[in-house]
């Protein structure tokens, strides 16, 4: 196991950042700590980096403990949310950072740099400074910094948290590509659950500095552990007492079994391909519901319609 | 910006460069004119006084010596305030300030009753080891450096803030050590902050006179700085002399003055 987190607990004088967490990530995969922000997902990984100090519990990375490491010892690849490129380098000097300052030759230093730059497709950029840059070329250039010294952990805290949103997509299947070209234990911090089930094999649920659940994308989605992990995943209505999600919810405009739930649709608002309903229960529930235009054409449904509604059958609910 | 009428703008000028010109201009243009009234021979005949050159070159020794000292002080103390959390942090800040707000005559007292040699704190146990503070080189570096250390920590520290610590914790993730993360991270990213904060420093140095006066002894070619010997020279019924002098301050405080006109816009970018 790559690293190992045991009962690790970090206050900031009142405020609980980590609660007694332990979290084993295991080696070569690709893991993403999610959670709501001031959720401790990053406190958690800068501990695992050595930026910040546990008040209790241990670190451990490839089976060697590392908790009272300093940051340069540990052997970690670090990438910032908003780069913490050095501005007074070129793009090659601050890729070169690392092996300089392990006293690489310089024939080594220039050839490993030429190919770092060739992964992150920056070649052509080597003799600019960071400020010329977009924010995702400096992103994928401090993403090769970190690699240049061969990490065992490459860590990324919210990596694409201050771009905008195709650059961001663009450079979550540029990082899953890399992962699996690279193979390098990877951990990264984010608070949008779509970029984590994209891009994670595994997927650590963190809230209120707890871990909340740990597992593979689809059993997260499809077997949450609890009402936080299935509504930090996505949308969710609740139907009858149960939490399901808005697109397992089945509407009919005449009862098919006995717990069929009677209502009335209150609203309708159509956005592209996709109609939104709010029903409105006779038992005084408000249920969400989302369904394909289609569908909601040929069941006829507007406002003030008598519908009911079950759940799909095979829904996910909590 | 609000519009104003053309005349009042007018007034608002004529104020302004009024006000300076009777403040400023016209004194130091007075006093290159003196300098000069007789020609090259004022300048001259001054640079020939061996008590001249000698306030002239201790002046220089010392402004050198303090500002040395106050660079490596400086970014320290800022380092501290900046990167450091410990108790007594506000109250240090605040001292920094002190120099700024307190008579430079006060800061000359106040070093006489700790370092001189009779009845101060440390001075007889320093004397009695060979060193004397008072009425020397050292006492003057001392009230220079205590003048002038508010200039390079109020230059760096707001830098340093700015800048924040993300590049000092990218430089420690990828191996560097502490020395290795402030001399090629920390100190490129505030290096024109800290020139900046040297050449106040230097200008400040040079022109200090109260608590040199104090802790100095004003003895005529000994311990008798720049500005002390404008003002022996100025009362002695010298005062071409003292003409000469003081016009040479005046020329450092402009190339100092000129430095940091080069320096403000790159310290922007």
């Amino acid at each position: 196991m790559s690293i190992q987190v045991s009962n690790v607990t970090k206050t900031y004088g009142d405020f609980v950042a980590l609660d007694d967490v332990s979290v084993t990530i295991p080696t070569g995969q690709l893991t993403a700590l999610l959670g709501p922000s001031g959720g401790g997902k990053s406190t958690l990984l800068r501990v695992i980096a050595g930026l910040d100090s546990a008040d209790t519990g241990a670190v451990s990375i490839e089976g060697n403990d590392a908790t009272k490491l300093p940051p340069q010892k540990r052997n970690v690849g670090f990438v910032f949310q908003h780069y913490a490129v050095f501005k007074h380098m070129s793009v090659a000097k601050n890729v070169a950072f690392g092996l300089e300052i392990r006293h690489r030759s310089k024939a080594e230093v220039k050839q490993r740099v030429g190919e770092l730059l060739e992964l992150v497709h920056l070649s052509q950029f080597a003799n600019r400074m960071p400020s010329q840059l977009s924010g995702g070329q400096r992103q994928r250039m401090a993403l090769a910094r970190a690699l240049a010294v061969e990490p065992k952990v490459l860590l990324l805290d919210e990596p694409f948290g201050a771009l905008d949103a195709k650059v961001r997509k663009e450079l979550r299947d540029w990082l899953r590509r890399l992962h699996d070209e690279v193979h390098v234990t990877t951990v990264f911090v984010t608070h949008d659950q779509e970029e984590a089930l994209e891009v994670a094999d595994e997927i650590v649920v963190i809230n209120q500095g707890r871990v909340e659940q740990i597992g593979a994308p689809d059993q997260l989605y499809d077997a949450p552990a609890n009402d936080f992990v299935m509504g930090f995943l996505g949308e969710v209505t609740r139907l009858d007492g149960t939490l399901l999600r808005p697109h397992d919810v089945e509407v009919r405009t005449s009862p098919v079994s006995a717990d069929s739930v009677e209502g009335t649709i209150s609203r309708v608002l159509r956005v592209g391909f996709e109609v939104r309903l709010t029903v409105l229960t006779d038992a005084g529930e408000e249920v969400a519901v989302e369904m394909t235009r289609t569908n909601a054409r040929s069941l006829g449904l507007t406002e003030g319609t008598t519908v009911w509604l079950n759940a799909a059958p095979g829904a996910t609910t909590v | 910006m609000v519009e104003l009428p053309t005349p009042v703008k007018w007034v608002l000028r004529l104020v302004a460069v009024g006000y300076v010109f009777f403040l400023v201009a016209w004194p130091v243009g007075m006093l290159a004119r003196r300098t000069f009234e007789d020609g090259l021979s004022t300048l001259s005949d001054a640079l020939s006084d061996p008590d001249v050159t000698g306030a002239l070159m201790l002046t220089a020794r010392v402004a050198l010596i303090a500002v040395a000292i106050n660079l490596v002080f400086g970014v320290t103390i800022s380092l501290l305030l900046v990167r450091y959390e410990f108790p007594g942090k506000r109250a240090l800040s605040a001292l920094v300030d002190l120099p700024l707000a307190v008579s430079p005559v006060v800061v000359g007292l106040a070093l006489l009753l700790v370092y001189n040699g009779r009845d101060g704190w440390f001075g007889p146990s320093l004397e009695s080891g060979g060193f004397t503070v008072m009425f020397a080189t050292p006492a003057l570096v001392m009230a220079t450096c205590f003048v002038a250390l508010p200039l390079v920590v109020r230059e760096v520290v707001p830098t340093l803030q700015e800048v924040g610590n993300d590049q000092e914790q990218a430089a420690r993730s990828l191996g560097a050590s502490g020395p290795q993360t402030f001399w090629r991270i920390t100190l490129p990213s505030i290096k024109w902050a800290v020139v900046y904060g040297v050449v106040l420093s230097t200008a400040r140095a040079v022109g200090e006179f109260g608590a040199v006066k104090v802790v100095s002894g004003n003895l005529t070619g000994q311990t008798q700085t720049a500005t002390l010997a404008v003002e022996a020279k100025y009362q002695g019924f010298d005062q071409p002399s003292a003409y000469a002098i003081a016009f040479l301050l005046v020329l450092v405080s402009i190339a100092c003055l000129v430095v940091v006109a080069f320096l403000r816009p790159s310290a922007k970018k």
